[in-house]
């Protein structure tokens, strides 16, 4: 009965607040990513050559941590199988918010665009498996400077 | 080429269901993956553990340190053994398995059938006994459920089921679903007990050629969930069936064999309830 408890309060607690937390992170996201939409970043590894540029690499971070509901139900669907949405949303957010970390700091060494944009995503929870639930994505580039805006390297 | 980053549309990369959709589905199939696996497994040991020699069982028992108590040769144990010898004689038990009975002056009002053919019957539920014929009851109950195999059964049972569960759920957040295995394996509890019920009040049909008093036992078994205010809450959680439940069946199956329900009750000698109140003594004494 204790148990039963003390699962129910983790469980709401982790529904409302992870709900909570989500829903704001993605509204501050999606403002983010408006405020940087000058800014291109693409994927390519060949950047235009109609004008001359510095190159810098510029990365972003994030490293994000899943609420005891979302692992409740991917522990569901880990007996079930299927999609686990629960993850869907986290990992969204982690790459999203990586990718914003990484603009920003390209924005302030006044960039033109980022070139060569990757992806790595990591789990620390490796050899642990249920005492840490956190992802790591990482996000990186090359910043593209228009020379002689800033110091020759 | 030009180079432009336009606004990301939203919600392809997430699936949108409501959370608690999908966790009111995973729940429902989850509950249904491990009900099912606990009653197949719980059928199957029912069906297999029987095949287990009893010699087996007795050898397990030998090997484990059984904190049973010694045997004392007071009137009442004698009794008691006399008694169980004549339950034992009516219930046609098999050749290789044999009754050995314990008497605990302990408080617990319980009694309990073991591996080996160990039973073991607590001063606490005796003292409370109104009469011999609930006293037979509550042997024959006893010595049914190893009749039966109930106690090798449910111990390979047990294990099974906690293996399966544990491979099952892991170490996970999930161990809570363990629950659900643990209601269904109480079902087979209760058929237990419920069979140890019928083959019992028949032992005390053959005994005495009525089953009057029989029911007594569990009347008192009642009395003293009430009292103590452990109150028997929904017959799903529990290991045995309701009180009320095992008095109305067994009265629906004397009346059903036409067995008589009357007939006389048999006084449990003096002898045998001043021994009880000496051994209660004897422990407050140490």
């Amino acid at each position: 009965m204790t148990n039963l408890i003390i699962f129910l309060v983790l469980m709401t607690l982790g529904y409302l607040v992870g709900q909570m937390a989500e829903k704001k992170h993605y509204k501050s996201i999606i403002q983010r990513e408006k405020q940087l939409r000058e800014l291109p970043t693409i994927a390519s590894r060949f950047p235009p050559t109609d004008k001359l540029f510095d190159q810098h690499l510029v990365m972003g971070n994030t490293v994000i941590s899943v609420d005891y509901f979302k692992r409740f139900i991917a522990a569901l669907r880990n007996l079930l199988g299927g999609r686990v949405t629960s993850y869907e949303s986290l990992l969204d957010r982690a790459r999203r918010e990586s990718l914003l970390r990484m603009k920003q700091q390209a924005d302030a060494m006044g960039a033109e665009y980022v070139f060569n944009v990757k992806y790595e995503t990591a789990s620390i929870s490796k050899g642990r498996k249920n005492a840490i639930g956190s992802v790591e994505v990482l996000a990186y580039g090359t910043a593209l400077i228009a020379s002689g805006s800033g110091n020759e390297v | 080429m030009k180079f432009e980053h336009r606004e990301i549309p939203e919600g392809i990369n997430v699936t949108d269901v409501h959370p608690l959709k999908e966790l009111a589905v995973l729940l429902t199939g989850a509950a249904i993956l491990i009900v099912a696996v606990v009653y197949i497994l719980g059928l199957s040991a029912g069906f297999l553990a029987p095949y287990i020699p009893f010699a087996t069982e007795q050898r397990l028992v030998a090997s484990a340190s059984y904190a049973i108590e010694p045997h004392t040769d007071t009137d009442a144990e004698r009794y008691l053994q006399q008694v169980t010898d004549r339950v034992v004689k009516v219930m046609d038990l098999p050749e290789e398995i044999d009754i050995t009975l314990h008497y605990s002056a302990g408080d617990t009002v319980n009694a309990f059938a073991t591996l080996g053919g160990n039973v073991v019957v607590f001063r606490g539920l005796l003292a409370k006994l109104p009469n011999e014929n609930a006293l037979a009851m509550l042997l024959a109950h006893e010595i049914a459920h190893v009749k039966h195999r109930d106690p090798i059964v449910s111990l390979t049972r047990g294990v099974t089921i906690s293996t399966a569960l544990g491979v099952l759920l892991g170490f996970s957040d999930l161990d809570l679903m363990g629950e659900a295995g643990v209601y269904t394996m109480l079902h087979f509890s209760r058929v237990m007990e419920q069979k140890a019920d019928t083959e019992a009040l028949q032992a005390v049909y053959k005994l005495y050629g009525h089953t009057q008093g029989a029911t007594d036992l569990f009347q008192v078994i009642h009395d003293w969930h009430q009292r103590s205010g452990s109150g028997e809450g929904v017959e799903f959680m529990q290991s045995h069936p309701l009180d009320q439940n095992r008095i109305k069946n067994l009265n629906a199956l004397a009346s059903s064999n036409e067995w008589p329900q009357a007939g006389g009750i048999t006084a449990l000698p003096q002898s045998f309830l001043d021994g009880l109140k000496q051994s209660s003594n004897d422990i407050q004494d140490e």
